[in-house]
């Protein structure tokens, strides 16, 4: 990765923070993968879209088949997908629990596996997982999303340990509230009271996040591996 | 896929395995060759790469192979520990 072009595979790429990764790193030159249960939202000459449930092993597979067909590797790989159902956890549904942990977590899981076996072949691999800062704020109504991140920031701390060896970095950000589909659903009283308890009482933006993860992808973060930032002074 | 098929898949790995690795630390490349332990100088790393490499080669061939799960660890004796035992082990996980 010591050029500027690199490839990079964003997961939930068709709404919200996932399609602004996308943009941001298409305006950056990069080649991109992008992967939704969706049809593509945009339209680019260096962007390939494949339609797949990142918790489903066989798209999974499928997808990274297309990238090594398309891409013939892969520098970077943000696993951003994710789901989140708001409500107390004596009302939640069964299904909707498994759901969430099968995207959240699941979905990251088969998307770094597969994603380590050709992230060891790029001079700089990186691996971005997204959580949020619902897991340090203990954020009631959100039990099972919260939950689901926590185990993915697990996942990333030891994952770093894993795969440092093979020249991979992987690292986590947590963004409070951003305004996107997720939390459309979630009532704006909850949200902006969450928003007064960071040290920067305002809402994330899609910038926020963005340049968090620029800061990973970054041919000079090489060092910095195991790690979840938040934003808006949280943790 | 027969043994002998395998047998240059595992081998093909490990060459290809050496080309990455320093001098002191080649792996020997042999049908008899002691893999994991023993003095190899392979280590947990190593052994992963390794079996990825041998997972997507035999991808190449159409075959979806897992090697390591739960039953491989507890076995007696590492499917890992040399090359025939690695050649069984991986003759064992294909389907049908």
């Amino acid at each position: 990765m010591e050029t500027d072009t690199r490839r990079v595979l964003v997961t939930g790429a068709s709404q919200g923070i996932g399609l602004a990764l996308v943009r941001h790193f298409l305006a950056q030159g990069h080649q991109v993968v992008g992967v939704a249960r969706g049809e593509a939202t945009l339209a680019a000459e260096r962007y390939l879209h494949v339609q797949g449930d990142v918790s489903s092993e066989p798209d999974v597979a499928a997808l990274f088949a297309e990238v090594r067909a398309r891409l013939g590797g892969l520098d970077a790989l943000v696993n951003n997908a994710g789901l989140a159902s708001m409500n107390q956890v004596a009302l939640m549904p069964y299904d909707a629990a498994r759901r969430i942990v099968e995207v959240n977590l699941l979905g990251v899981f088969l998307c770094t596996r597969a994603g380590i076996r050709v992230l060891r072949h790029s001079p700089a691999g990186r691996i971005v997982n997204l959580t949020t800062v619902a897991v340090p704020l203990r954020l009631e109504g959100e039990a099972m999303y919260a939950a689901s991140k926590s185990a993915v920031e697990e996942f990333t701390r030891v994952v770093a340990r894993e795969v440092g060896g093979l020249g991979i970095t992987c690292n986590a950000v947590g963004p409070g509230p951003v305004r996107t589909r997720l939390t459309a659903k979630v009532p704006e009283r909850l949200l902006d009271a969450l928003v007064k308890r960071q040290a920067i009482p305002r809402w994330s933006t899609e910038a926020d996040v963005i340049n968090v993860v620029d800061f990973f992808l970054s041919p000079a973060s090489g060092m910095i591996t195991g790690q979840v930032v938040y934003l808006g002074g949280i943790g | 896929m027969d043994e002998q098929a395998i047998q240059r898949i595992v081998l093909g790995a490990i060459e290809s395995a050496n080309r990455g690795r320093r001098p002191e630390e080649q792996l020997a490349v042999a049908p008899d060759a002691v893999l994991y332990g023993h003095g190899s100088p392979l280590d947990s790393l190593g052994l992963v790469a390794l079996l990825i490499d041998i997972e997507e080669a035999l991808q190449d061939e159409g075959l979806t192979v897992t090697l390591t799960d739960a039953s491989a660890m507890s076995e007696t004796t590492s499917p890992f520990r040399s090359v025939p035992n690695l050649v069984r082990h991986v003759l064992n996980r294909i389907p049908g």
